[in-house]
């Protein structure tokens, strides 16, 4: 390493640091995400048609089209920063999905425009993954069990619906962002964007039924801005 | 209105006013609430319940099929020839709608205007003794054509057309069941019933609709001599090529159609049915090539031969011994031959097209004098063979699916005479013992302009406006005179299918 | 016909000199062996023989999408079924091509045979301007199909393994006859109801008839179905055993794998077993 490597690294060093330290802000958007109205039932799965993945819940699952809790809280809505954020570059790590028990986990799963997809099947059967991507480029392979991860990344901001054709009861969400600035809404609805610098944003938030809601928010400096989504519940 | 005699003001008012007949309905259909094809997705609030059934049946626009509708494209010669199957699993009856009605009607109303430059009028000496100039126009419309056609099963076809005159009288144009790709070869298809031969230009599908031009002079073209011959053509021979025929045809074609043949066996030439008159059969033979010229598009290669025999008496007459003309039905005898033979050539170049034909044909003496051949009746002096030539040249520029412009050009040569010839002998008039024909006499040439817009394209109905004019002129065929005999008729109109 | 209605006449000319615009703003070519199609040919016939299902806007919405049931491509979303490439990426212009020329056996689109092979070529030229994704993306890289591996009867037991272990009975059926327990359940990308292949009754299938076909079926997937892409999961060695036991699936469709497969006692049994219902695709069943 010459003289001039090192001068080339620590000066890479040095704009990296004040990027990262100029970037991230104080400010908090957080808040809680509440429905009004008749949401439907979460129906039971019948898994019978699969048994090694029905042998995994003894007590039998439910559909996770909208997943409630107590106070009317909505679990599972994507909350982001859709205007007011600059695009950022993806971060290193990788996202994961699970495939186990016939189920997705996580049903939704957030991350950035170019950030690696892993995809994993740990069940003792084959699923296929088709992720409906209108705005990506859709596609559709099969795992076998054994077999390793699938790696993949989306190029384009998209909501994409992922299901298994051949376990029509398999659904789940990719939400790919443009910004590091997002939440998966918690069991009792709660969610929290930290690390906002100053400035006038939009926050939107997305629940796969109910379709998206979206409010501005300005953040002057390092204080915490709590809003509420409330979506309108369908009974159907 | 018919005025004789020379030009007078109101002849000249009555040219002009079909032109602005024309340019009126031109205009009124720019404003007119019809949608070109480019405007169907925004304003798709209309929808049109009654739908040609094909279309209507793989729910494609009427141009997949017809380069200019009833004109058949390449494609929908596959389509035809494969008994109206597409070759997919959609083509049996049993995939469709219930509601699906597999019946098209197709009208035209038209204002027209004819001319005849000597037509047989009363004069001085009496009755139809005397030749005048008349003009007949006005507002009209034509016979209705009641297509119904499909499958009835996978590989079994059919087609139904009962078609009326414009009084409404009805008659059975076309009546058929086919037998599909037997042995399951598309080298072989059997149809029974009747129906159009098998011609490359197809006359039942022609672009153009006058009194003139609605059907190819070559395809019904007839030496003069017969139609008024010393004893009268008998009935039964009044031969078109174009003409529907009864009988069986046995088709064939490679898979993308560019090489077909069809044999057919006939058991008239006239199409009529009950057997009024013949106990001959009759042969039709036809197989073309198409080729692939780079961007030009197919090039169509082919030839036909039709050859035919007709009675000229009935074996038993039907209480008037001395009328040849009359008989019990199906005794016609005393069958006498003839021929009709062609080259055809069907050149695409993108969006121009031209079909040109060579036609040769004969009447045996016996039919081209219109003389029995019972051993009573006496051949004229010298009476021979009719043979004569033809050709046809129709040109299309295909603007886009819908505006097609139409040129055609027909000619008909006489190269023998069935009576003998003097040259320059004078006005040859039919029946007439004391006059000779010329040469020439009876040669035709026809000239046809027009075109066809379409101002939506769907597989829901189909409009046509229609504009024609075409104009005839034969050598020596006036009826009184035997002078040169001139017919022209324009059409303005609406031609539509749904 | 009514009052003439300015606004209506001005739109009407609008439309009619903005169409022609529209379309050709996008310019494209496509390359088929030695032939080169072009857009603005393509685009005629296009006008003359596609819109009527596919669209005005080629978004697969044309006047009679509404009675098929199975939709017509919708060419601004660029996903197509018969693809030589990966799942997820655009089709080679010589797939398009081949579809125009087999048609879909299935389906309300017939095959172009007749048409000229230029003609082909031009219409592949411009339906490949449908969609914006033909300027970003490359084609994908065609999946190469490897020497067809010699028929044997231990070749047909493995494809019998194979089918059993990737589980493509669970649509397809144990005996291949497209009744798996979740073939009902099915819907294509447009939640349109699909129906896996009965291979029982069918000889045909969606994207050709040959083994060479067959192999790219199941190792690139139908973009847009249920149908998954192999290509990670299966070897290239072991994709030729799996097209010989398929093959001996079709009873009614005599191929040489089959003729092997009744040689054996076990193949003679099953195929004797087998019973035949339906067509290929399910279709003229409303779901």
């Amino acid at each position: 390493m010459t003289v001039k490597h090192v001068f080339l690294a620590a000066f890479a060093t040095f704009v990296a640091v004040s990027v990262t330290t100029a970037g991230p802000g104080s400010g908090t958007i957080s808040g809680k995400i509440t429905y009004e109205g008749t949401p439907a039932k979460p129906k039971s799965i019948d898994m019978s048609k699969e048994p090694s993945c029905a042998k995994q819940h003894p007590t039998p699952i439910t559909t996770e089209t909208v997943v409630t809790g107590p106070g009317n809280s909505l679990a599972n809505v994507v909350v982001y920063i859709s205007a007011g954020a600059p695009d950022e570059p993806p971060p290193s790590t990788s996202a994961n999905f699970d495939q186990k028990g016939c189920q997705y986990l996580p049903h939704v799963l957030a991350f950035q425009v170019g950030q690696e997809l892993k995809i994993s099947n740990d069940d003792q059967t084959s699923h296929n993954i088709h992720p409906l991507a209108k705005i990506n480029r859709e596609w559709n392979k099969s795992q076998p069990p054994g077999t390793p991860p699938i790696i993949d990344k989306y190029d384009k901001a998209e909501m994409i619906p992922v299901k298994c054709n051949i376990h029509p009861w398999m659904h789940g969400t990719f939400a790919v962002l443009k910004n590091s600035h997002y939440s998966v809404s918690s069991d009792d609805g709660s969610f929290k964007l930290p690390n906002l610098p100053p400035g006038k944003y939009t926050v939107t938030a997305y629940q796969e039924s109910y379709g998206e809601m979206t409010q501005d928010v300005v953040i002057a400096g390092g204080e915490t801005k709590t809003i509420s989504f409330v979506f309108k519940a369908k009974p159907y | 209105m018919f005025t004789g005699g020379s030009v007078t003001a109101t002849q000249r008012l009555v040219r002009i006013v079909p032109s602005i007949l024309g340019l009126i309905m031109f205009v009124a259909i720019g404003l007119a609430d019809i949608h070109p094809a480019a405007a169907a997705p925004i304003l798709s609030g209309a929808r049109v319940n009654a739908i040609p059934a094909f279309a209507r049946k793989y729910g494609m626009p009427c141009s997949s099929c017809h380069l200019a509708w009833p004109m058949l494209s390449p494609f929908g010669q596959a389509f035809k020839d494969n008994g109206y199957q597409m070759g997919n699993d959609r083509d049996a009856p049993i995939f469709q709608n219930p509601a699906y009605w597999p019946v098209t009607f197709r009208m035209t109303t038209f204002f027209h205007r004819e001319n005849e430059n000597r037509a047989q009028v009363d004069g001085p000496a009496g009755v139809s003794s005397n030749e005048g100039n008349y003009t007949a126009h006005g507002f009209d419309w034509s016979g209705l054509d009641f297509h119904t056609g499909g499958t009835l099963a996978k590989n079994v076809s059919f087609y139904v057309l009962p078609s009326s005159d414009n009084t409404g009288a009805f008659h059975f144009e076309t009546v058929f069941a086919r037998l599909d790709n037997l042995a399951g070869s598309s080298w072989l298809n059997l149809k029974l019933g009747k129906f159009e031969l098998d011609n490359l230009l197809s006359e039942k599908r022609i672009l153009t609709l006058t009194n003139v031009s609605g059907v190819y002079t070559n395809y019904h073209f007839q030496p003069a001599t017969e139609s008024l011959g010393p004893l009268g053509a008998f009935p039964g021979f009044a031969f078109g090529i174009g003409d529907n025929q009864v009988g069986m045809e046995l088709m064939g074609h490679s898979k993308d159609d560019r090489t077909r043949y069809s044999a057919s066996i006939l058991s008239s030439n006239d199409g009529s049915p009950g057997l009024p008159t013949s106990r001959t059969y009759d042969g039709f033979f036809t197989v073309s090539q198409a080729f692939q010229v780079g961007s030009l598009g197919l090039q169509r290669i082919g030839f036909f031969d039709y050859i035919g025999q007709a009675p000229t008496y009935f074996q038993f007459t039907n209480g008037s011994p001395n009328d040849a003309t009359a008989g019990l039905p199906g005794t016609g005898i005393g069958n006498k031959s003839f021929y009709r033979a062609g080259l055809i050539g069907q050149f695409y170049i993108k969006k121009y097209d031209l079909t040109a034909m060579y036609f040769h044909s004969s009447d045996n003496k016996y039919l081209a004098t219109g003389t029995a051949a019972d051993g009573i009746a006496v051949l004229p002096a010298g009476a021979r063979s009719a043979i004569w030539n033809g050709a046809l040249f129709e040109s299309h520029f295909t603007y886009n699916p819908q505006l097609i412009l139409i040129q055609r050009v027909e000619l008909v040569r006489m190269s023998q005479q069935a009576l003998p010839v003097v040259a320059g002998s004078g006005p040859f008039v039919l029946g007439s013992s004391t006059t000779v024909p010329t040469s020439d006499f009876g040669n035709q040439d026809v000239y046809t302009f027009g075109f066809r817009y379409y101002p939506f394209i769907s597989s829901r109905a189909g409009f046509a406006y229609h504009t024609e004019y075409a104009f005839s002129h034969q050598i020596g065929t006036s009826p009184v005179t035997g002078r040169n005999l001139d017919f022209s008729s324009l059409l303005v109109g609406f031609d539509f299918a749904f | 016909m009514r009052k003439m209605n300015i606004s209506k006449l001005f739109m009407f000319v609008a439309i009619l000199l903005a169409a022609p615009l529209l379309v050709s703003a996008q310019q494209g070519e496509s390359h088929i062996g030695n032939l080169s199609g072009n857009a603005g040919a393509g685009k005629q016939l296009y006008y003359r023989y596609c819109w009527g299902c596919h669209g005005f806007r080629g978004d697969g919405n044309g006047e009679n999408a509404q009675y098929l049931n199975i939709l017509p491509r919708n060419f601004v979303a660029a996903t197509f079924k018969c693809r030589s490439t990966p799942t997820g990426t655009l089709p080679t212009d010589q797939d398009l091509y081949n579809s125009l020329v087999r048609g879909f056996n299935n389906s309300n689109m017939p095959s172009w045979i007749t048409l000229t092979d230029q003609n082909r070529a031009d219409l592949v030229a411009f339906i490949k301007t449908f969609s914006p994704r033909w300027k970003t993306d490359k084609a994908g890289d065609v999946i190469p199909v490897p020497a067809e591996a010699p028929l044997t009867v231990q070749s047909i037991k493995h494809g019998q393994e194979l089918f059993q272990k990737l589980e493509c009975w669970k649509c397809h059926g144990p005996e291949g006859r497209g009744d798996g327990p979740s073939a009902s359940t099915l819907t294509d990308s447009n939640d349109q109801p699909i129906r896996p292949y009965n291979f029982a009754a069918g000889s045909r299938f969606k994207c050709g008839s040959t083994n060479h076909d067959l192999y790219k079926i199941f190792m690139t997937g139908l973009d847009g179905t249920p149908m998954p892409s192999f290509a990670d999961v299966i070897k290239p060695e072991d994709a030729w055993d799996l097209v010989h036991y398929l093959r001996t699936l079709q009873v009614t469709h005599k191929s040489p794998e089959l003729a092997l497969w009744l040689t054996t006692k076990e193949g003679q049994e099953i195929v004797s077993a087998q019973k035949i219902y339906g067509t290929p695709t399910g279709s003229g069943i409303k779901q």
